[in-house]
C-alpha cells in the first residue's frame, strides 16, 4: 500500500481487517490494534469473538461467495473484555485478474445507538403497560370515530372491537351521539369532557366520565384522539341514595307534621272534654289520638322497610289464609271509619312462593291506600273495600277494590313513584311504592284501575313460583 | 246572640284537622263550617259568606294554591282573611308572598300548629 494511503487506513475512526479465505487476519488498522490486540495472523472470530470456530453467518465469506459487499449487524468483545455491537461492512479485494484475493472488513461501533434503541424500546414497552393497565376505558379513534387501538380494561369491558365505531361499542346505536366530546376535540384541539351512559358487553349499564384528548402527529395535525372514561357509577348510585334519603326525609317530616296536628287535635278534644266532663268529646279525641298513632306506626314501618334492604325469606305460603290474616288485621281500622270489609275468596286459591312478611306488608299497604280513599270521600253514604282472591294454574291474583275518591290520571300514573303522594299531609309516599317494589321481588306486578269520584281496585298478580318455569332447561350462560 | 258570632271556614283534606280546628274554633267562640278540597271550599265560601277562612295547600282535587288565587281575583271575596296552614316548609311563605298576580295571605302557620297562636291570629284577622 502506497505510504499516504497507508496512513489513511491506519487512521480510519473504525476496525478496519483484511482477511484471507481462511478468515485469518492479514492486515489492521490502529484502532483495531488498539481493541483488539495485534491480530498475528489469528483467525477473524478468535480475535472479535474469542471463540474457536468461524460464524454461521458470515458476511466476509458471503463476499467471498459472490463478490458483493454485505453487511451485518455483530456482537464482539475487545481485548480487554468490553462488549460492543457493531455494523460490520465488507468489500471484496481482486487481483489484477479480477479474482478475489481477500475481503476488507470495516466494522463501526454503534453501541451507543443500540443502547438508545434498547431504551427507547423499553420506554416504549413501559408506556404500553401503562397505557394497558390504567384503570379506565382508553381507546384511541380517528376523525371517523373508528377505534384503533385500546387498552386491556377497555377490551375486557366492551370487546375487542377494533375497527368499529365508538358509538357501536359504547351505546350499541348506530348514529354518531349528538354531542361528542371526541368530535370536539377533532375540531379544537382542546381537552374535553362529557358525562355519558355506556352498556358493557355483560349488558351492564355504567355511567362514565368522558375525557378526550387530541394526538398530534410529526407535522402537528391531530391525527386521532383518545378518549378515556372512568367508571362513576357508584359515585352516581351513592348520590341518588343521598338525594333519595333527603327526599324521604322532606316526605317524612312533612307527613309527620300533618300526624302531629291530628295527635294535637287529640289531645285538645281529651283534655277539653275532662274539663268539661263532655264524655262524647273524650272518646272522638281520644279516637284521633290512637288513629294517629296508629299511622306513625305505619310510617315508621315503612320507613324501616325502605330503608333496610332485607332478603326475602322465601316459603310455601297459603294465600286464602294470608289473606284471611290481612283482613283480620285491617277490620277495625275499616270498621272505625264506617268502611265495609267484604271478602271474595278462592278457598282453595292454594299455596305459593312468597316472603310471607312482605307480600302481607305489600297487602296491608294496598288496604289501608282503599280504606283511606273511602275515609275521605264525603260524597258517597258508606263505602266497601273489597278483597278478592283468585287462584291459577300458574299465579294467584289478589285484589282490592274500593268505591272510595279514585284517583286522577296524574295520580294513577305516578301511584308507585317514590315519595310521590296525593294524601296531602298524610303520606309519604312510600307505601304504594314498597307495596310495587315487593312484587317485583315476587316476579309479580300491581295494576291499577280507577277513576275519579268512583273508586280504585288494585289486581296484584303474583306467579305461584318465585323461579323462572324454564329456567331449568337453559344451559346456564 | 248566635247570629253574632263570626263565621270561620275551614279548609283542610285531613279529617282530625277538620275536627281539631272546628273544635277549637266553637270553644273559642265561633261559628265554623268545614271544606275537604278548594272545590268544596269555593262552594261553601258563596253559601255561608265566611269572615276568615283557614287553608290548606297540599291537598287533593283542587289544589289549595288554586282556591287561594280564585279567592284573591274575586272582587267579591279578595277581603276576606286567609290563614294559610300547612306543614310544607317555610319556603313556601316566600313563595306565596311573592307572588305578583296575588297579595301575600294575611296569615302564615306551619303544623302543628300552636292553639294560642293560631286563636290570637284568629282574633286579629277575622
Amino acid at each position: 500500500m502506497d505510504l499516504p494511503y497507508r496512513r489513511y487506513f491506519e487512521e480510519i475512526p473504525c476496525y478496519v481487517t483484511v482477511q484471507d479465505r481462511g478468515f485469518r487476519v492479514v492486515d489492521s488498522n490502529r484502532r483495531f490494534r488498539e481493541d483488539f490486540g495485534d491480530p498475528e495472523g489469528r483467525f477473524c472470530y478468535q480475535v472479535y469473538k474469542h471463540r474457536h470456530e468461524r460464524c454461521e453467518i458470515c458476511p466476509v465469506d458471503q463476499t467471498f461467495q459472490d463478490g458483493q459487499g454485505h453487511q451485518n449487524e455483530e456482537q464482539v468483545c475487545t481485548l480487554d473484555g468490553r462488549e460492543m455491537s457493531v455494523m460490520v461492512y465488507t468489500s471484496p479485494i481482486r487481483d489484477e485478474t479480477g479474482a478475489i484475493t481477500s475481503v476488507l472488513e470495516i466494522s463501526a461501533d454503534i453501541s451507543d445507538v443500540k443502547r438508545l434503541q434498547r431504551q427507547l424500546k423499553e420506554s416504549q414497552r413501559r408506556y404500553r403497560l401503562l397505557f394497558e393497565e390504567v384503570p379506565c376505558f382508553i381507546s384511541i379513534q380517528d376523525p371517523e370515530l373508528r377505534i384503533v387501538d385500546t387498552n386491556r380494561s377497555f377490551k375486557e369491558n366492551f370487546g375487542g372491537f377494533q375497527g368499529s365505531k365508538c358509538y357501536e361499542v359504547y351505546k350499541h346505536r348506530d348514529e354518531e351521539c349528538v354531542e361528542c366530546a371526541v368530535r370536539r376535540t377533532f375540531k379544537d384541539g382542546k381537552i374535553h369532557h362529557s358525562e355519558e351512559v355506556v352498556t358493557s358487553i355483560q349488558g351492564k349499564q355504567m355511567n362514565t366520565l368522558v375525557f378526550s384528548a387530541p394526538i398530534h402527529d410529526s407535522d402537528g395535525e391531530i391525527q386521532y384522539v383518545m378518549e378515556m372514561s372512568t367508571n362513576i357509577t357508584p359515585i352516581r348510585e351513592l348520590q341518588s341514595q343521598l338525594e333519595s334519603i333527603g327526599l324521604l326525609i322532606s316526605s317524612v317530616s312533612h307527613s309527620i307534621k300533618g300526624l302531629l296536628t291530628g295527635l294535637d287535635g287529640g289531645m285538645y278534644l281529651v283534655n277539653t272534654g275532662l274539663q268539661k266532663n263532655n264524655q262524647q268529646r273524650i272518646t272522638q279525641g281520644w279516637e284521633m289520638v290512637q288513629r294517629n298513632i296508629e299511622r306513625i306506626r305505619g310510617t315508621v314501618m315503612n320507613i324501616l322497610y325502605y330503608a333496610k334492604k332485607r332478603e326475602p325469606s322465601w316459603e310455601a305460603v297459603a294465600a286464602p289464609a294470608l289473606v284471611e290474616e290481612v283482613c283480620g288485621l285491617i277490620e277495625p281500622k275499616a270498621r272505625e271509619y264506617g268502611v265495609a270489609l267484604r271478602r271474595d275468596v278462592d278457598g282453595g286459591a292454594g299455596e305459593f312462593e312468597a316472603d310471607a312478611k312482605a307480600m302481607r306488608s305489600l297487602l296491608i299497604n294496598l288496604l289501608e291506600n282503599s280504606v283511606d280513599a273511602c275515609r275521605v270521600d264525603t260524597k258517597k253514604p258508606s263505602h266497601a273495600v273489597t278483597v278478592g282472591l283468585k287462584g291459577f294454574p300458574d299465579h294467584l291474583v289478589f285484589e282490592i277494590a274500593d268505591d272510595g275518591i279514585g284517583m286522577d290520571r296524574r295520580t294513577r300514573e305516578k301511584a308507585f313513584s317514590l315519595f310521590f303522594s296525593s294524601k296531602g299531609s298524610e303520606g309519604t309516599g312510600l307505601g304504594l311504592f314498597i307495596a310495587n317494589g315487593i312484587a317485583q321481588a315476587h316476579r309479580g306486578q300491581i295494576g291499577i284501575e280507577s277513576e275519579l269520584d268512583k273508586g280504585t281496585r288494585f289486581v296484584v298478580k303474583i306467579p305461584r313460583s318465585r323461579k323462572e318455569p324454564d329456567q331449568g332447561g337453559k344451559p346456564e350462560p | 246572640m248566635a247570629a253574632d258570632k263570626k263565621t270561620i271556614l275551614i279548609v283542610d283534606d285531613e279529617p282530625d284537622v277538620l275536627t281539631y280546628l272546628s273544635t277549637l274554633f266553637e270553644d273559642g267562640g265561633y261559628a265554623t263550617v268545614q271544606a275537604q278540597d278548594g272545590n268544596e271550599a269555593l262552594s261553601k265560601v258563596k253559601e255561608k259568606a265566611p269572615d276568615l277562612v283557614t287553608l290548606d295547600i297540599t291537598m287533593p282535587n283542587k289544589s289549595g294554591v288554586k282556591f287561594y288565587r280564585e279567592m284573591k281575583e274575586s272582587a267579591e271575596w279578595r277581603k276576606v282573611p286567609i290563614i294559610i296552614v300547612t306543614g310544607v316548609s317555610g319556603d313556601f311563605k316566600t313563595f306565596i308572598s311573592t307572588r305578583k298576580q296575588v297579595p301575600p295571605p294575611e296569615g302564615y302557620l306551619s303544623k302543628p300548629i300552636d292553639k294560642t297562636e293560631i286563636l290570637n291570629l284568629v282574633k286579629k284577622l277575622a
